[in-house]
């Protein structure tokens, strides 16, 4: 796994209420970072398009279905509906439609991880995971305070390196919940996160 | 002050005045001789000494100190504290964050700073809602008594909690937690706690939407349970139904339960847990009453204050007239349906469900009926007889079901106990339909086909279990494959083989000649669902290979006898023998004549070893593939019975209804409050939104989960390898154990048949109560909309 720099960001509306956002993305904070990230989405969006009109067009050879009217049309008219019918002439079925889920595939891939930590005073705290891809949503653990048994850092190995991790002992759980499970950022960021946080509650403990 | 006690003030005034006069004058005498010996200016003097004393030194001072707490907050105990900054805790539903109307905000309050808000009742005042609450005005018409909702969350009432866009601005310095000022707008901003600067609160606006109990949403901190869990100890009850998996899981748990309590050595501080913390369940209980709760207050508005009402204007009266008028007409036609018709065909249905009952337990008796308790039951061995029992048992438990779920009607919607059950007796509901539709297709499939399905059948039947073994046989007595096997044996072997495969064959060829009823019956029997041509499939495949079950079973007997005698022959070969009594191998010395016999059998048999193992080799693997074919028969039969179909349609259609606990976002504060913050004194607010998160598809399909996970642990382990190696028997999985899934929507023990006719008897006369009370055909209607899903 590539050693991507995890950064650390802080959302504090109130002293009640911090989240915490542990990720590998690449910061966005300059106008040209930005302008890339639009531009992929845009390619992003454009290769999709472009795979599913392969897709139908192979598809519609192969079934030798009648097209609907409208796309008749939009095939035979526009350059990206003649292109996707010369692609998909030219390659047999078996190559076109993995080519296409391939690419399908690659697309809706996000590239990275963001992974964040919700504290919510008097309700309890929240991690959660963002997917892997745009369709879905973020897998999120919501633990109330009064489940919460104990907080703490510890270590472990993984793989060949010894990493830090912010783990919850959760009432009446055999396994414990690991807070940035994915991205296991450094030492230093949790103690620092540890140590920020304790003007809030006093349960984070660092166990040796 | 009210105006009307202004006057009362001033007519007893003067009234006191005329009464005494003499002490007025009196009075007014002393006033003159105060002013005459200068008492008001020395008065004065001292007055203005001590404000010039008050701006030199008190005041800065004052500020001095103010200024010292800024710079250095108070430290105690290392901890910072936040400035003794407290928490204010508001639940606001989102449907009243776009109002610009004044209004009185009512809800449930848990603690002091903890209030979650219910509805706003617009054009009236906070006093006579107050009023009105304490009365129980405003829950007059309930269709159910309050108490009940109180009960269940918390034993809280609902009190005023404050007002929604005051008319006159409040109070600048004083926050009165008992009574909030709160202001919302016509754009989509969030609401806004009015919280002067300096009262050292912070605001947690945590903002959640209804869920609609008419629709059966609801949130739950826990993921709802698809299965029945009424099965106290299944692994435990039986020592048989508990194998070497249930033991190495429960010994993996001690363990991690030791884990888990040596941790909780380790913790340094342990805090008390807060009102607030756990006032969480009663909380999202609240919330799951709000909507009917607000629904109910609003309705019951009217009898509070005046409320503005514009008349219906003659169109409206038409309309109201006409849908009136139609109403009536099927008032009528239900009423005389319902009197003359309805018990009759009540008593009838209870009549026939009672005796379909009896009938059912008969049945059930005899495919439970034991020999011995430790024999297997018939249900255990057929597949078939388990599906009958599996149906029959869902057919006990539907009446039953049903009737729980026709009590929820009695009681308020937001209650959300019978939910699972509702989505537990529609999936299995939904199940058998869908078994019974596939089924009909496959049956009258089969029917027209029966001569070709039959002939079909015979021929695989034939070609690969009588013909196939044959060619193999005869192939394995003649030097398969070059190997030079024992010609003797291998022939003596085969030729034994292939003379119980003739007579099997014979068997069968008197048996080919049913098979076309056997089909048809087959056929027939599917219209009672696809499942069971397949379990009777399932039954008949066993019943036409149990030849190579029992050839499977000698090879393998010969196979691990033989193996064994090797084995020790080749301690005596070494010049050693097992000792039993302390198992273990110790030397020993043999005679002479001894070791030769011993050395010679050794060899003997080690050189027929090939010949046997390769017949055992032979009918161990097509064992094996009539055991994995039976396992596709059965996990389709598992598909068929336990799939939830309505779980997975309730999660596209409305996830709001499969709750799999809660999620809290974040809102960006800086778009959200830039705009507030600047224009008021707001101190720290967060804006917190409350979700409820759908059932996740692993939790729906966990028991095909822990299904798949006891298959693998029980087949795929070395030891089952190493029994087939060695010709040992291999263990079955218990038929309980892999089929619990099956049964995990079903109780444990049914109900009897006296409990049934007494529960069905009791119906009517609730039901007629029911009506009574509720009298409105409106929400009546919305009810059975909603029990399509």
């Amino acid at each position: 796994m590539l050693n991507v720099p995890v950064r650390l960001s802080i959302r504090r509306p109130s002293p009640t209420t911090v989240s915490y956002t542990v990720s590998n993305a690449p910061s966005r904070t300059s106008f040209s970072a930005q302008a890339t990230f639009y531009v992929t989405i845009i390619l992003r969006v454009l290769l999709a398009i472009s795979a599913l009109a392969v897709a139908v067009a192979k598809f519609t050879q192969v079934s030798g279905a009648q097209k609907v009217p409208g796309a008749q049309i939009l095939f035979e008219s526009t350059s990206l509906g003649t292109f996707s019918d010369g692609i998909a002439t030219r390659f047999s079925w078996k190559i076109v439609f993995p080519a296409v889920a391939a690419i399908i595939y690659a697309v809706v891939q996000k590239g990275y991880t963001e992974e964040s930590l919700l504290v919510i005073r008097g309700l309890g705290i929240q991690t959660s995971t963002s997917s892997s891809t745009y369709l879905s949503t973020a897998a999120t653990r919501f633990i109330p305070t009064n489940e919460i048994r104990d907080i703490f850092i510890h270590e472990a190995f993984k793989g060949f390196e010894v990493r830090f991790y912010l783990a919850v002992v959760v009432r009446g759980e055999e396994d414990v919940v690991v807070v940035f499970p994915n991205l296991l950022p450094k030492r230093r960021m949790l103690e620092d996160l540890g140590s920020r946080h304790a003007s809030q509650s006093a349960g984070i403990s660092n166990v040796p | 002050m009210h105006a009307f006690s202004i006057l009362t003030l001033g007519i007893f005034i003067a009234g006191y005045i005329t009464a005494r006069w003499d002490l007025v004058t009196r009075l007014y005498e002393l006033a003159i001789f105060a002013w005459d010996h200068g008492v008001v200016t020395r008065a004065t003097k001292g007055f203005a000494i001590l404000s010039v004393f008050f701006f030199l030194l008190i005041l800065p001072a004052e500020r001095l100190a103010a200024h010292e707490t800024i710079l250095h907050p108070r430290v105690e105990g290392g901890v910072i504290m936040l400035g003794g900054h407290k928490l204010m805790r508001v639940f606001w539903p989102l449907d009243i964050i776009r109002t610009a109307s004044t209004g009185v905000i009512v809800g449930w309050r848990n603690s002091d700073l903890d209030i979650v808000v219910v509805t706003v009742l617009e054009d009236v005042e906070a006093r006579s809602v107050e009023n009105a609450l304490r009365i129980g005005t405003l829950f007059r018409g309930s269709p159910h008594p309050v108490g009940r909702i109180y009960q269940l969350c918390g034993k809280v009432s609902m009190q005023v909690l404050g007002t929604l866009n005051p008319s006159n601005p409040p109070p600048t310095t004083l926050f009165n937690s008992s009574h909030i000022f709160a202001f919302t707008n016509a754009s989509s901003q969030p609401p806004r706690i009015h919280c002067p600067q300096d009262s050292a609160i912070s605001v947690q606006i945590i903002l959640f939407e209804k869920p609609h109990p008419t629709r059966m949403q609801f949130m739950s901190l826990n993921p709802m349970s698809l299965a029945l869990d009424d099965k106290p100890g299944h692994a435990v009850n039986g020592s048989t139904a508990l194998d070497s998996v249930d033991l190495e899981a429960e010994k993996e748990r001690q363990r991690k339960s030791r884990l888990v309590e040596k941790i909780g050595l380790h913790t340094v501080v342990r805090h008390p847990p807060s009102e607030k913390e756990l006032a969480l369940p009663a909380i999202l209980t609240q919330i799951n009453c709000s909507f009917e709760m607000g629904a109910l207050l609003r309705k019951n508005i009217g009898l509070v204050g005046v409320r503005p009402r514009r008349h219906l204007s003659v169109s409206e009266r038409v309309v109201e007239s006409a849908t009136t008028m139609w109403d009536n007409a099927i008032l009528g036609l239900t009423n005389s349906i319902t009197i003359w018709l309805l018990p009759i065909l009540i008593k009838v249905f209870i009549v026939f469900l009672v005796f379909h009952r009896a009938m059912a337990e008969l049945i059930l008796r005899v495919l439970e009926w034991r020999l011995r308790p430790e024999f297997a039951a018939l249900k255990d061995i057929s597949a078939t007889a388990q599906q009958v029992d599996i149906r029959l048992q869902q057919f006990c438990y539907w009446p039953i079901q049903y009737l729980t779920l026709r009590s929820r009607k009695d009681d308020w919607e937001s209650i959300t106990d019978s939910h699972p059950d509702y989505i537990r007796f529609y999936n299995s509901l939904w199940l058998v339909a869908n078994d019974v539709i596939i089924g009909i297709a496959l049956g009258s499939y089969i029917i027209e086909n029966a001569e070709w399905v039959a002939y079909q059948i015979d021929s695989i039947l034939s070609s690969w279990t009588i013909e196939g073994l044959q060619r193999m046989i005869s192939w394995l007595m003649f030097w398969p494959a070059g190997l030079k096997l024992n010609t003797e044996l291998a022939a003596f072997l085969g030729d034994l083989f292939l003379w119980v495969i003739d007579y099997w064959a014979g068997c069968v060829a008197n048996l080919r000649p049913l098979l076309p009823q056997v089909i048809y019956f087959i056929g027939f029997s599917s219209f009672a669902g696809a499942s069971v041509p397949i379990a009777l499939f399932s039954d008949l495949l066993s019943l036409l290979t149990l030849h190579i079950y029992s050839f499977y079973i000698a090879s393998a007997r010969i196979y691990n006898w033989q193996l064994t005698i090797i084995i020790s022959l080749f301690h005596l070969f070494r010049g050693k023998k097992r000792n039993v009594l302390r198992n273990r191998i110790d030397s020993c010395d043999y005679d002479l004549d001894q070791l030769l016999l011993g050395t010679i059998l050794f060899t003997l048999l080690f050189f027929l070893l090939p010949t046997v193992a390769v017949f055992y080799l032979t009918f161990a693997s097509a064992r094996m593939i009539i055991i994995s074919l039976k396992a596709a028969l059965d996990t389709l039969l598992a598909c068929l019975n336990h799939f939830p179909l309505f779980a997975l349609m309730l999660r596209v259609k409305d996830s709001k209804r499969l709750p799999g606990g809660i999620r809290f976002e974040l809102y960006d504060t800086q778009t959200a409050s830039t705009s507030l913050r600047q224009e008021s004194n707001m101190p720290r607010t967060s804006y917190i939104r409350l979700k409820s998160v759908p059932l996740s598809l692993r939790a729906m399909f966990q028991q095909y989960f822990q299904l798949g996970h006891r298959l693998r642990k029980h087949y795929l382990a070395p030891h089952v390898s190493f029994c087939l190696v060695t010709g040992r028997f291999v263990p079955p999985i218990h038929r309980r154990n892999l089929y619990s899934l099956q049964y995990s929507m079903l109780p444990a023990t049914r109900a009897s048949i006296a409990e049934v006719w007494k529960r069905l008897t009791e119906r009517p006369a609730k039901a007629t109560r029911v009506r009574v009370s509720q009298g409105n055909i409106n929400s009546r209607r919305g009810y059975k909309e909603s029990a399509i899903f």
